[in-house]
């Protein structure tokens, strides 16, 4: 039963952006990656939602910069409790060209727990796709 | 006791409850496939909704500190309770006969409003400036095209009762009786404008996209629903296919219910038919090609065209008579 309903739930991961002080260049392709026909993520059954309320999974871009700091966290603290973050960018591993900011609070997995990590400045679509099914697997297990 | 049993079998099993659920959700699936189709996407499978639907079941409910409690977890409730009635009221030609009472389509005119006030009451109780936008946004929306509404249910019920020898007949099943022996209205010229004014009615109704004014989901979040989680949202998803079984199932039965012929599943099936053809026109070919209206604009859209619409399908019924 447990495991009929872990399958079930996997088919229907809702995801949430977070843009901590990125330079949208991640957000560009990550709207594309859900818009554009070509590479349509509502066939996993996924959809973005508006509101953190609503969402399963997390999607953070950007470097975490002071200025953002306490509302990323105060959002994520909102999302409700089976949640899976993915990192995407190479800002959220090292901060990439903007490291030593001073400007920059830090990478965000000392802030907040990161599941998957999408390297690339940008990522390829393919590779943020990639990034999601491997958030839904883990997501699977949580619930 | 069988006229004890009846209504609840009607609540809960056929027209409403059971069937009206699997239907509106099958509905709003097909409508996600072919929204996607149109746009060249692959698209989610035909029983997405469903799957949502468990999901969100499972999922914690949160309840913000600040927001009035009962408000906040009964608004939801309000608009599903008023929803399951309503799907009663709807006769099926050649399967279900509906309550053959006077004033059945006026109580129907009440009941639809019910969803829209449920979204006002969740608005306002969140406690939330976002949801507060959307709660007055709505009650814009829902003053626009009530009129409209209104005055096309009118119409109706003045040609059937004019026809039949009375003033006006408020009685869906009176009115489903005299189109199955006088040919329905959709090949009426006086009621052509009605039809129109009707169609255009659906979208701002069921609040899809050039109308989704209150739900605005890039500049105020899905304002009421905003705060709202879990089992909270996954009732007000089956508010919303709800709706749409009965607004389009309304449709079906003013304009065109006549049936394909005798038997009962054969029935069911036309009537599906209409209901996702009607599905197609008025909702989702409306909300894959437009953008969304500003409040203003579909607040005057609503006063000057489906409602010259439906007053000129009134003149045209009151000098044919």
């Amino acid at each position: 039963m447990k495991k009929l309903l872990q399958k079930i739930v996997g088919k229907s991961p809702w995801l949430y952006r977070i843009n901590a002080g990125s330079c949208n260049g991640c957000d560009v392709e990550l709207a594309t990656t859900a818009c554009i026909p070509r590479f349509d993520v509502e066939r996993l059954g996924c959809k973005y939602c508006g509101s953190p309320k609503h969402a399963d999974i997390v999607l953070i871009t950007g470097p975490l910069t002071v200025r953002v700091k306490d509302k990323v966290l105060r959002v994520y603290d909102e999302i409700p409790d089976p949640k899976v973050t993915v990192a995407i960018g190479i800002c959220p591993i090292s901060a990439g060209v903007f490291r030593d900011s001073y400007a920059i609070a830090g990478p965000i997995d000392s802030f907040i727990p990161v599941d998957v990590n999408v390297p690339g400045c940008p990522p390829r679509p393919q590779a943020i796709i990639d990034g999601i099914l491997e958030a839904i697997k883990i997501w699977e297990t949580r619930m | 006791m069988t006229d004890i049993l009846q209504p609840i079998f009607g609540l809960l099993i056929f027209p409403g409850g059971l069937f009206a659920l699997t239907f509106g959700l099958f509905l709003k699936g097909l409508d996600r496939k072919i929204a996607a189709r149109l746009q060249r996407r692959v698209g989610p499978p035909v029983y997405q909704p469903f799957i949502d639907l468990i999901k969100l079941a499972k999922k914690e409910m949160v309840v913000p500190e600040t927001a009035h409690l009962w408000g906040f977890r009964l608004a939801p409730l309000f608009g599903f309770a008023g929803m399951m009635v309503a799907v009663t009221l709807i006769p099926i030609a050649g399967v279900y006969q509906g309550f053959e009472h006077l004033g059945d389509l006026l109580v129907l005119l009440y009941l639809l409003a019910l969803p829209a006030i449920a979204l006002m009451v969740a608005g306002s109780a969140s406690s939330f400036p976002f949801g507060a936008i959307g709660f007055s946004r709505e009650m814009v929306m829902m003053m626009s095209y009530e009129l409209p509404l209104v005055i096309v249910l009118l119409t109706v019920a003045l040609k059937v009762g004019l026809a039949t020898g009375g003033l006006a007949t408020f009685s869906l099943h009176k009115i489903v009786q005299f189109q199955l022996e006088n040919g329905p209205f959709l090949f009426d010229y006086t009621m052509l404008p009605a039809l129109v004014a009707f169609l255009i009615f659906i979208p701002g109704n069921m609040g899809v996209v050039p109308f989704d004014i209150p739900e605005a989901e890039s500049e105020i979040v899905e304002g009421p629903i905003l705060e709202y989680s879990g089992s909270g949202l996954a009732l007000f998803n089956l508010v919303t296919s709800l709706k749409m079984v009965v607004v389009l199932g309304l449709g079906v039965a003013l304009f065109f219910p006549t049936p394909l012929s005798e038997g009962f599943l054969l029935n069911l099936i036309w009537f599906s038919l209409k209901c996702l053809v009607l599905m197609i026109i008025s909702i989702t070919l409306v909300r894959t090609t437009t953008g969304r209206l500003r409040i203003d604009q579909a607040f005057k859209f609503y006063l000057r065209w489906p409602t010259l619409l439906a007053l000129v399908s009134l003149v045209l019924t009151l000098l044919h008579r």
